[in-house]
């Protein structure tokens, strides 16, 4: 990583405190998503999701999809009741996020984005319920934030963030080795700069920084777990929006190693018919963050 | 192969019965072949013109004719029949193609140029009308003078049907085998022989050998060697479980080291065999017989 460059970042995120939702929203948000469930103030959840009338209709949208169980929630109240604290502060967080960058701004375009944070999200969730980890919507949470740097590239440095792209697309390479060659620092490192400086939890930091390092000793399991559904995805139409010129043998994998060591039950796993689970989702993914983010 | 028509489900159909679910267990229990619920609209279509054949009149009644009926065994196969009609046509896999193109045969290429050999072997094992020979056929000559230049191919096309062979090799196709075929490869691979069909020319026909071979058949299974890649598509989804795992066994032996194997999308190996590789590519999954002394990286 290239120190000097990833330090021009930093006041970008800085600037970031000045806008109204960012105080109003995010930041008693991230407090929110760091206490226990038992903890969490419900009606002031309610209050923060209501805070923008368009961000609560996305979240309804969300919550009323057959991939959180289709519960036809009519308000704002009945939907965190219907879903969970956990789930909506994961909703609400992303509906917040995605405001950050202007609808013209975005270099990987919003819909490729949150077709793969959600995908990432889902499939993350749904191994840790496969493998027996005891906390699927931290795994969820954790999916849907790995990417965040994207978002910090897309604001800080978007010229260049653009030739990143481009170039991985052209050499089909993965984004992270195009970023280290055109910008001397990655997704994982800037994100991990806005995780810090917006205190997400430890754990969630780590993978935002080590997610695409398998062999990673830090943040394990959790970083293994992203690691394996974020390279799912990828190989299956939830990646980046291009071809990446990819064979992976995900048991062979080093996070494959790390996460059995943890979970055993990762090894009796039906590898191929997650695949088509996953492939399965794919129409409601697309609709779902057509209907939410497609600017 | 023709076409299948797939029959709407209406909305009084409650794709929620759970005998639907049991029904799609069933079928992944025996044959290996899923479907996610997503796409049990699928699903019932196709119990739909079963249960319409044997007069079943709910999802629940159906599952009893494929579980405890005296018939359930022909039963269960004519409804694969029905699941996997009409995914025989040409470039009917363009991620496999794909992943071909761009990661395995590089792969396969560099590690037996550093070996100082220059032929490739495929396998297409259980090749029904040569909809997947051609196919192969046609992606090899036109990596020709790229990718595989200075190197010789061929392909092995092997059914049990004598009626399905000898469709294969006369190379007659319609509308339907051809839909994913372009009109550049139409031109240059094939010459009309009606006005609704195209026939195969010789130089694709030159590049495949049709033969009768039944997978469960030891002796001959034995003898083929020196395979860089099978396709074995929907096949043994009619096998039982003990002769799936001995086909299994003798693939894995008619392959070299780093050679992949290829099986229908919706088919899974779990529980059938251990000793290949599951490698994910684009869009696509191949059987991987890693190479010896092969560690954990991650990447074959």
């Amino acid at each position: 990583m290239n120190r000097k460059n990833i330090e021009k970042v930093r006041p970008r995120i800085e600037a970031l405190e000045s806008m109204p939702a960012i105080q109003a929203i995010v930041q008693p948000l991230v407090s929110m998503l760091r206490e226990p469930t038992d903890q969490v103030d419900m009606e002031k959840l309610v209050e923060l999701v209501s805070y923008d009338g368009t961000i609560a209709a996305h979240c309804l949208r969300m919550a009323n999809s057959p991939l959180f169980g289709r519960r036809n929630s009519e308000t704002v109240r009945s939907a965190v009741m219907a879903l969970g604290l956990k789930r909506v502060e994961a909703i609400l967080l992303s509906c917040s996020l995605n405001n950050l960058v202007p609808p013209d701004k975005w270099v990987l375009d919003a819909v490729t984005f949150w077709r793969h944070s959600l995908g990432c999200a889902l499939v993350s969730r749904k191994m840790a319920k496969l493998i027996g980890y005891p906390d699927p919507e931290k795994a969820y949470l954790a999916g849907l934030l790995h990417d965040v740097g994207i978002l910090v590239n897309t604001l800080a440095c978007p010229e260049d963030f653009r030739k990143c792209i481009e170039a991985a697309r052209e050499g089909h390479v993965a984004l992270d080795r195009s970023e280290e060659e055109h910008l001397g620092f990655t997704h994982c490192q800037s994100g991990k700069m806005l995780a810090e400086h917006w205190h997400f939890s430890a754990d969630v930091i780590d993978v935002i920084e080590f997610h695409h390092d398998g062999a990673s000793p830090v943040g394990a399991p959790l970083v293994a777990l992203v690691h394996l559904s974020d390279l799912l995805c990828r190989l299956r139409d939830l990646g980046y929006g291009y071809y990446e010129a990819m064979g992976v043998d995900l048991a062979g994998d080093a996070a494959w190693a790390t996460l059995v060591q943890h979970y055993p039950a990762l090894d009796k796993i039906d590898l191929a018919r997650l695949t088509m689970d996953i492939d399965g989702s794919m129409e409601e993914i697309v609709a779902l963050v057509d209907a939410v983010f497609k600017p | 192969m023709t076409a299948g028509i797939v029959k709407p489900v209406t909305e009084s159909e409650d794709l929620h019965d759970p005998a639907y679910l049991k029904i799609r267990d069933v079928i992944y229990q025996i044959s290996g072949i899923y479907q996610p619920e997503e796409k049990f609209y699928l699903l019932a279509s196709r119990c739909a013109r079963r249960m319409e054949a044997v007069k079943a009149k709910t999802p629940a009644d159906y599952l009893e004719h494929l579980t405890v009926r005296g018939n359930r065994e022909a039963e269960l196969r004519l409804l694969l029949n029905e699941i996997t009609i009409g995914e025989t046509y040409m470039f009917r896999s363009a991620p496999q193609l794909e992943a071909l193109r761009n990661v395995i045969l590089p792969q396969i290429l560099k590690a037996k140029s550093a070996m100082g050999f220059k032929r490739l072997h495929l396998w297409s094992a259980g090749c029904s009308t040569g909809e997947e020979p051609y196919t192969l056929a046609m992606f090899l000559l036109e990596e020709s003078d790229k990718m595989l230049a200075g190197w010789t191919f061929d392909i092995m096309a092997t059914d049990l049907n004598d009626r399905s062979l000898t469709a294969a090799k006369a190379g007659i196709y319609g509308e339907y085998a051809l839909r994913s075929t372009n009109e550049l490869l139409r031109k240059k691979y094939f010459r009309p022989y009606d006005d609704k069909q195209l026939q195969a020319t010789d130089q694709l026909k030159s590049l495949i050998r049709f033969d009768r071979v039944n997978l469960n058949d030891d002796s001959k299974m034995t003898f083929l060697k020196g395979m860089d890649l099978i396709f074995c598509c929907n096949v043994l989804i009619y096998f039982d479980l003990s002769s799936k795992r001995k086909v299994m066994q003798h693939f894995f032996s008619n392959l070299l080291t780093g050679g992949y194997l290829f099986m229908g999308h919706a088919e899974s190996l779990y529980q059938v065999d251990d000793r290949f590789h599951l490698v994910h590519f684009p869009g696509a999954i191949g059987y991987w017989k890693p190479a010896v002394g092969y560690a954990a990286g991650g990447k074959p």
